[in-house]
């Protein structure tokens, strides 16, 4: 424990260790729940039915969390959440995913953008329990896809970002505009951006990064 | 040139430094949401906190009963003012009076206030904190200080705050003026006031509101802390704390921590734009987690991150000027918001005689502020975004324009003093520069206001600006390289808040070093000194000098051992089994014949003698510096030198019969000096411009004036601009070396936001003033047509 408290900060990273990152962070995530954790009063038991039975005895005003099944970055994960928990949340909370980022809550800034079903979706405002049955995908899911490296890299050589709280988001809304339209103009791709905010406001560096990279990609990279 | 007294100031070619498009080296972890902000840390076993934040602009908590709140299953702990622990936290060491950390009194709605739960999660936190008996006692609040500067109006703030000694940037008590109701006074007078207007020929009096504005730090503020066994340190147990980046020590020493038993990994520190106070919410969790037992997580929402960037001005103006446009005499007399308790005065009171007018040939100035308490809200340390009353200076110049009929930039000319001092009539050669590339850019033809209709039918209008320069490149920075198995490695603490100033040092070393950016390899680590942030660009530029100065005695220091080895070459490794070892080329040289180029160590006179830097020596080398770049003008004091200026302008479109502001374009011809690292130059410039277009155009803080509740913190009803709302930034940078940091550099961004450009090209368009935001209803109501 003391080791790693005491680490060194492992964040200086080229484009393939990001990737090989990613790909670890969706590796990471269990498909079976082992532990049941009881989020009233951090009991943790053995099965969801254990837990269920406590909810009954110890917490019987609260309503039951659920388990549900998200399919994300190609890869079914049963997560443990309450009815009103956020996409947002349940990716930040349950599965450590922590790309797609809390700015706004209110469905105003896109910082949180993830894609389902191959659109670009405020998972601030959309309820985990209904993402059940779609497909996910996250920025981690796609900085582990050797496809988008062109994006990432035209991102990175224009610093389309300066703090980067947002940038993920951007990245996101980008990826989903360049599935539907591989060859956008600079307009069309302001118009998909626009409701991505961007506090540090590094707008014109998107559009560039994206133009740069938007034929690579179409050519298989 | 600046930079004389550093090493290589005076470098004449650059393969490094000025690079564009040099990825930044966290780059790919941000880009990919690996980069984890203090918000985002979620670890085992971990308890959430929440503050009771008022309802109302101004109350005190009378007592508090957390009964029905402790009861709610999942509610681990419930602090209250009246502990113990948390009186004796904050408290100075020195003693003297000081405010609580956590007292029973609200001052602005949405404050921390009374009352902390701890609990298994944020929901549990929520009800906790609507299941708290607290009696209020709700007090006559001022958000109008226009209202609260009046004499009857109610005095809001408690005695007791007033004999609270100010802090470094609070507003400083004037003796000769003492305070008022909710007013105090800053009065700064120079030369003779009435000698200047009776030498004009001219007066024009006139008034500006500068608005307030958020400073709107896109990732919420919080923190999680946990205690830990650390064999490596005695004395109990070590915090390990992730959110309060750049400050794990002064919040490890809140706790009686020594530096040592402080640990903090993460190092994304969020935009800050000199918004550089810390929440609560980063510094309560070590005590909520020595309550506890368990790691505590404490977050502010969206709605409570609406600080200050700048407060509110009312400014009155009074000038007098000659016919040419030389300005004799200003009176400025301004009413400024002074916020909560606490509210730093950076950009207000603290900024006095700073300003337009010390670049001005005119010596009678005399400044009034009336400072207001208000229940308004918070400015935390900084806020210095649109520093200085520029804009009052620029609205100056406009108005003498239009009442003479001439050009602003001719005005400006008539005013500005030369390099050495107010009475040098030469003009400061890169403002002469910068004019020259402006006007071309722009196609600078003036005209008067209301006199230009484009051919869409819209009104055409236009604005100009300079600005210095800032130079408070005056903080010190410790540096230490290594060589390293052959590598270069530059330790840093980081931490990354946006303006890639490790970069820039990781290029100046490799600039000196004779090596490429990418061979330099830079060690994030919280335990290192070195943190190359002070100011934005100012920062950057300062540290690149002492890391200019640091990498030279580096080079110094392995090119005497590459000597030493080469004359006594160590013995060869029980790993040569025999094979003779090859001579080296730089036997019987010195250290002076020895040059660093293209990853080699090289002699001199004969280039082609290298050995690449891996094999010239074996030896670990560790080469430290610690100081500051010289003559910085900031620290030599105001308004007795200029060296390099800014130029910036905007061109307008409004359409009359709806109200609707189009910024057509901005245009920045800038002198930073030189050029560091290109790419994020012109974001930074981008970044202040359109910081500049928000708060001219959109942005606004709107309060219930009966209850005092701000109603727009958040991210709907304050309006940011979008990729749609931007203008393109057209810029032109110049490079005349006369700053005081790496090469001449100097910062740069400070330098160019603004609160009124767009306003005062909008009055050139529709001939009306209209306050900021200039939003379309305020254009038609100038207009007489809402």
């Amino acid at each position: 424990m003391a080791n790693e408290e005491r680490s060194r900060t492992d964040v200086a990273l080229s484009h393939e260790a990001a990737q090989v990152k990613s790909a670890e962070a969706i590796r990471a995530i269990p498909s079976v729940l082992t532990e049941f954790r009881c989020p009233t009063c951090g009991k943790v038991f053995g099965s969801y039915a254990n837990l269920q039975y406590h909810y009954a005895d110890e917490h019987p005003e609260f309503v039951v969390p659920e388990t549900i099944v998200l399919h994300i970055n190609g890869k079914d994960c049963e997560v443990l959440v309450e009815p009103h928990w956020t996409l947002q949340r349940t990716l930040q909370f349950r599965l450590d995913l922590t790309g797609a980022k809390h700015m706004c809550g209110k469905g105003a800034c896109g910082s949180c953008t993830v894609i389902i079903d191959g659109r670009a979706v405020l998972s601030c405002i959309t309820l985990a329990v209904e993402c059940v049955g779609k497909s996910i995908t996250t920025i981690e899911g796609i900085a582990a896809n050797p496809k988008w490296k062109p994006l990432v890299d035209a991102y990175c050589k224009w610093d389309a970002m300066q703090c980067g709280y947002c940038t993920p988001g951007f990245l996101v809304t980008a990826k989903a505009l360049l599935d539907k339209n591989p060859d956008p103009s600079e307009d069309e791709i302001r118009e998909a951006l626009s409701g991505n905010i961007c506090i540090c406001g590094t707008y014109p560096r998107h559009t560039t990064a994206i133009l740069e990279a938007a034929p690579q990609i179409a050519a298989g990279g | 040139m600046a930079d004389l007294a550093g090493v290589n100031g005076q470098r004449e070619h650059f393969r490094v430094v000025g690079k564009p498009n040099l990825p930044g080296i966290l780059s790919y972890s941000l880009a990919t949401g690996i980069a984890k902000f203090g918000i985002d840390y979620v670890v085992p076993n971990m308890l959430e906190a929440r503050f009771l934040r008022s309802p109302y602009a101004n109350a005190r908590v009378v007592s508090v009963d957390t009964t029905r709140a402790r009861a709610i299953p999942g509610v681990v702990d419930i602090v209250t003012w009246e502990d113990e622990d948390i009186k004796k936290l904050g408290q100075s060491p020195f003693g003297g009076k000081s405010r609580p950390y956590l007292d029973n009194i609200a001052d602005y709605e949405g404050a921390e206030v009374g009352v902390i739960v701890i609990a298994e999660n944020e929901d549990i936190c929520e009800e906790a904190l609507r299941q708290l008996d607290v009696e209020w006692e709700i007090l006559p609040h001022v958000v109008d200080i226009l209202e609260g500067r009046k004499p009857d109006a109610p005095v809001i703030r408690p005695p007791e705050f007033n004999e609270i000694p100010p802090g470094m940037f609070d507003p400083r008590p004037d003796p000769n003026h003492p305070k008022k109701g909710n007013v105090s006074f800053a009065i700064t007078i120079d030369g003779d006031i009435e000698e200047g207007f009776a030498e004009a020929d001219q007066v024009i009096e006139y008034e500006l509101k500068l608005p307030a504005f958020a400073s709107h730090i896109p990732n919420p503020p919080g923190s999680v802390a946990w205690w830990f066994d650390d064999p490596y340190y005695g004395g109990g147990k070590s915090l390990h704390i992730e959110g309060a980046v750049q400050r794990r020590e002064s919040v490890g020493s809140m706790y009686g921590l020594p530096p040592e038993k402080t640990v903090q990994v993460g190092l994304f520190q969020g935009g800050k734009y000199c918004d550089w106070g810390m929440r609560k919410s980063q510094e309560i969790t070590p005590l909520l987690a020595k309550r506890a037992g368990r790691p505590v997580r404490c977050v502010n929402s969206r709605e409570e991150t609406f600080d200050f960037l700048m407060k509110e001005r009312y400014m009155y103006l009074k000038v007098g000027f000659k016919n040419n446009g030389l300005i004799t005499a200003i009176d400025d007399f301004s009413i400024s918001d002074g916020g909560s308790q606490g509210s730093s005065s950076f950009g207000t009171a603290n900024d006095q005689g700073y300003g337009p007018y010390y670049t001005f040939r005119c010596k009678n100035i005399r400044q009034t502020m009336e400072i207001v308490d208000s229940n308004r809200g918070k400015m935390y340390l900084s806020g210095q975004h649109c520093p200085f009353n520029w804009d009052a200076g620029t609205m100056a110049i406009y108005l003498i324009a239009e009442k003479l009929g001439k050009d602003p930039i001719d005005i400006a000319k008539v005013n500005l003093h030369g390099p050495d001092s107010q009475d040098d009539p030469r003009p400061v050669p890169s403002f002469e520069a910068c004019l020259e590339e402006g006007k071309k850019l722009m196609d600078w033809k003036w005209h008067p206001a209301g006199t230009k209709r484009l051919p869409d039918g819209r009104m055409h209008g236009a604005s100009f600006r300079y600005q210095i320069c800032p130079r408070h490149a005056f903080s010190g920075y410790d540096v230490k390289l290594e060589l390293r198995n052959g590598e270069v490695h530059l330790p840093t603490q980081g931490p990354c808040t946006g303006i890639y100033a490790v970069e820039a040092n990781a290029m100046v070393v490799a600039e000196e070093l004779g090596l490429e950016y990418e061979d330099i390899k830079v060690d994030f680590d919280y335990r290192e000194k070195f943190t190359p942030v002070g100011g934005g660009s100012d920062g950057t530029t300062a540290s690149a000098w002492a890391t200019k100065e640091c990498a030279n005695i580096l080079k110094q220091k392995i090119l005497e051992a590459v000597i030493e080895e080469a004359n006594n070459p160590p013995p060869p490794s029980m790993f040569s089994f025999g094979m003779p070892q090859e001579p080296s080329p730089f036997k019987g040289l010195k250290p002076e014949d020895l040059d660093m180029a293209d990853g080699k160590v090289i002699v001199k006179a004969d280039p082609s003698k290298g050995v690449p830097l891996k094999q010239a020596t074996r030896k670990n080398i560790f080469a430290t510096y610690s100081g500051r770049p010289p003559a910085a003008i900031w620290s030599l004091g105001m308004g007795k030198m200029l060296d390099t200026m800014n130029t910036a302008y905007c061109e307008v479109a409004v359409d009359t019969e709806t109200g609707e502001v189009e910024i057509l374009r901005f245009v920045v011809v800038a002198d930073p000096g030189k050029v560091m690292r290109l790419t994020s130059l012109e974001s930074q410039i981008d970044q202040v411009m359109y910081f500049s277009q928000g708060c001219q155009l959109m942005e606004e803080y709107v309060y219930d004036e009966r209850t005092g509740v701000k109603l727009t913190n958040n991210m709907i009803d304050y309006k940011k601009p979008t990729m749609l709302d931007v203008p393109p930034v057209e810029r032109k940078f110049l490079e005349t070396r006369a700053g005081n940091a790496a090469y001449g550099a100097s910062g740069i961004s400070h330098s160019l936001a603004n609160t009124h450009m767009v306003i005062i090209a909008i009055h050139n368009a529709i001939g009306v003033w209209v306050d900021p935001p200039a939003t379309p209803d305020k254009i038609l109501k100038a207009l007489g047509k809402a």
